[in-house]
């Protein structure tokens, strides 16, 4: 397996502004990271700082315990947040370019983009302009300019961001697969469902510095135990209120997301919920990656 | 001579037949490699490797630097080529070529037939003179002359207001026996029918003198015939541009340098605001990028340059025109050789300018101050070609990269310069030409991921610069 990439004491001040503050974490291969952080936080610096397309006051990247050469970063795959693309060159020309840029022979290039275009959904598009294609099958092309020479690291800024479900679903697919196939993989995203489906690591950054880290499984196992409990007919939960030792993590269509302190007794909860009425929902839930995000940020 | 034109409409239709099937030969492979049904590629009808493959090999194994620089360079190429604004403006450039170089000898070859009125009232002896001073001016000034006979002055007054009359020769009660035309000449005017009526009155002026002398008719061939004394001199006469050439040149030289500059500045613009150029230089060095760009431009434009010289060589060959005798084939060379290294010297400047702004309107204020130079050159060379006297401070111009583009070839027209003079301005063009290049790539690796707003020189070079990154 390649990799890992390596980040380490990353720092960049834009002026007065610190955006990326001492930031050290590594992108393990064979596992899909996400990169989680509120707008402004950093992430897309440090993406950029792994391409080399923003200077570092400090710190390094390393891949597999060596300083990154420019050679390795063209075994690197990159898709900005903003996308980039010539808008009037067709599809195919564009990406068998980027393809041989990243050091595919024009043979090579020629098979990646018909292997990725059929992948992405998007056969028979090789000779439209980009600009003529709607901004879901634009994605999918940027994806595919990320994809074609097989990368060793995956780089997505946002991939998620304004697609519909299907269109998710196809990248998150994509994703888990080079992942499965032993690549690293880091995305950053806002649509912290998806994250939470695909990852397997997460990273969550704030003002540029590192506030947590680790698989989706250890983040959500701590912290206090959470109680979904469903009363018939009292769609606010107003029995939830007043009870002692019981915090609402939210409340929706008659679900309430309760948070039980150290020495609530789950029975007293039961109890209060079979008082105000037929309970349909009872269950012991673990932490939302939304909770752990918001948790860790505040 | 009469048959240029036919040679010109034939070349002319050749380039655009050559476009039209070329471009229909590319929208047929497009066509083709579309499948035929929804997810099936068809094998057979698989879009062809673009027509810069052979910019396009595989070079990777030799020289990953020249591998990337092949294939920028080869994008940039096969781009511009594919583009309608550049296939519609070189023929609208040849076609204004042709249009230069055959309309003048048209006129020249083709003037117009003089009528000249006489009026039959007039003796005998005057009418057998005007004719035969009608056909001497028309042999001096190279065009055929007619005779009209009017019954009266009226009626030739009445011929020349209506045009069908050059000229009429009346005669007048008050001024005796005179010329009438329309307009009154200028008497500097040099076209063929003042020239002709200016003639025509000196002679029936002379014949009327000599009349009245009482020469007999072979005296007066006699005196009418003198020939001026050979004038020799002690010093050579002052040099003259060769003419035509270089200011055809030197507008070529400008044309085609705005242009190609623009492609340049434009290119490198689109590629910020697009914001391919981050995807770009995640796998490119910025300085190959760069690098890539100004030489693809270079060729597509040098090759331009090359066909339209050619075609306007081919054109004035066929129509036997003036232009390219005497020092024209080296001036061409000059011009030529100064459309590349002006484009060199140039290139870099305005690729470095187009990645300080991000959309067209920040371009405008960019572009601005870069084309001063190159205005300055282009007006001083026209002057000077004009006045025919270079000046010191003109010659100084043609060491100077900026304007020598323009300088350098105007004193070649003018024979004026000495190959080792050159060579060295040659030579200093380069050597600025590398300093430019280096300057350039440090200001577009600074500037061409600094999104937002046009970024200032101070963002650049001024107060606490970052680090390079590690491992860059």
């Amino acid at each position: 397996m390649p990799g890992p990439l390596r980040l380490r004491h990353l720092t960049r001040r834009f002026g007065a502004l610190t955006a990326l503050d001492d930031l050290t974490f590594d992108v393990p291969a064979g596992q899909v990271t996400g990169f989680l952080g509120h707008n402004g936080a950093g992430k897309t610096t440090t993406m950029r700082a792994v391409f080399g397309l923003t200077d570092l006051d400090s710190g390094e990247v390393r891949w597999d315990d060596a300083p990154l050469s420019q050679e390795q970063r063209r075994r690197f795959g990159y898709m900005p947040e903003e996308r980039g693309l010539y808008p009037a060159m067709p599809v195919g020309d564009q990406l068998r370019y980027l393809g041989r840029l990243h050091g595919l022979s024009a043979r090579a290039a020629e098979r990646a983009v018909d292997t990725w275009l059929e992948r992405l959904g998007l056969p028979g598009r090789a000779a439209s302009k980009v600009e003529e294609l709607s901004h879901g099958n634009q994605q999918r092309v940027q994806l595919a300019a990320a994809l074609l020479h097989d990368p060793d690291l995956l780089v997505l800024d946002e991939p998620l961001s304004g697609l519909d479900p299907t269109g998710m679903d196809a990248i998150g697919e994509v994703l888990v697969d080079q992942a499965r196939a032993g690549k690293c993989v880091l995305f950053s995203s806002h649509q912290l469902d998806q994250v939470e489906d695909l990852c397997e690591t997460v990273v969550i950054i704030a003002h540029g510095h590192l506030v947590a880290t680790g698989t989706v499984d250890e983040l959500a196992a701590g912290g206090p135990r959470r109680l979904v409990v469903r009363v018939a007919g009292d769609r606010d939960a107003t029995w939830a209120k007043e009870l002692p030792g019981v915090s609402i993590s939210e409340s929706e269509r008659g679900a309430v997301r309760l948070i039980l302190d150290e020495a609530t007794d789950s029975d007293t909860v039961l109890r209060a919920a079979m008082t105000a009425g037929r309970v349909t929902e009872f269950v012991f839930e673990r932490r939302r990656l939304s909770e752990v995000f918001r948790e860790a940020i505040a | 001579m009469k048959n240029s034109l036919p040679f010109v409409l034939l070349a002319i239709s050749a380039t655009v037949a050559a476009i039209r099937i070329r471009s229909r030969l590319r929208a047929r492979a497009a066509k083709n490699a579309k499948p035929a049904k929804d997810g099936q590629l068809a094998e057979a009808a698989k879009p062809k490797r673009p027509a810069r493959a052979w910019l396009d090999s595989d070079l990777i194994t030799v020289s990953p630097r020249a591998h990337e620089l092949g294939l920028v360079a080869g994008r940039e190429l096969s781009e511009r080529l594919r583009g309608r604004l550049f296939r519609i403006g070189t023929l609208l450039i040849l076609v204004a070529v042709a249009a230069a170089i055959v309309i003048p000898t048209l006129h020249k070859n083709h003037p117009t037939p003089q009528n000249v009125g006489v009026v039959s009232t007039l003796t005998p002896a005057v009418q057998s003179a005007v004719r035969s001073a009608a056909s001497a001016a028309a042999a001096g000034t190279g065009t055929t002359a007619t005779l009209i006979t009017e019954p009266d002055a009226a009626a030739a007054r009445d011929a020349v207001h209506a045009g069908r009359l050059t000229v009429a020769v009346i005669d007048d009660p008050n001024q005796g026996v005179n010329l009438l035309v329309d307009e009154s000449p200028d008497p500097k005017a040099t076209s063929v029918t003042a020239q002709f009526v200016r003639s025509l009155s000196v002679v029936l002026g002379e014949d009327a003198s000599f009349q009245s002398a009482g020469l007999t008719t072979q005296q007066a061939s006699q005196v009418a015939d003198t020939r001026p004394l050979s004038i020799s001199s002690l010093r050579p006469a002052a040099k003259r541009p060769s003419g035509a050439f270089s200011v055809i040149g030197i507008i070529l030289i400008f044309m085609m340098l705005t242009q190609y500059n623009t492609w340049t500045l434009m290119g490198v613009m689109e590629e910020k605001s697009s914001r391919v150029a981050e995807v770009l230089l995640s796998a490119v060095r910025p300085a190959r990028l760069l690098a890539g760009k100004v030489l693809g431009i270079g060729v597509a434009a040098f090759a331009q340059a090359a066909l339209i010289v050619t075609f306007a060589l081919v054109v004035a060959q066929s129509v036997g025109s003036t232009l390219m005798r005497g020092s024209g084939p080296l001036a061409v060379a000059a011009s030529l050789t100064w459309l590349l290294l002006g484009y060199a010297f140039y290139s870099w400047v305005y690729a470095a300018a187009g990645s300080l702004a991000e959309r067209r309107d920040q371009v405008q204020s960019v572009a601005l101050p870069l084309s001063m130079p190159i205005l300055f050159g282009y007006a001083i060379s026209l002057s000077t070609i004009t006045s025919g006297a270079p000046s010191t401070f003109y010659r100084v111009l043609a060491y100077l990269p900026p304007t020598a583009p323009f300088a350098m070839p105007t004193l070649v027209g003018f024979g004026d310069v000495a190959w080792w003079q050159f060579a060295a301005s040659v030579v200093v063009s380069l050597v600025a030409t590398v300093g430019v290049a280096r300057f350039a790539a440090v200001v577009y690796r600074r500037s061409i991921l600094r999104t937002g707003r046009r970024v200032g020189l101070r963002d650049l070079f001024g107060g606490a610069r970052p680090q390079p990154s590690a491992g860059n």
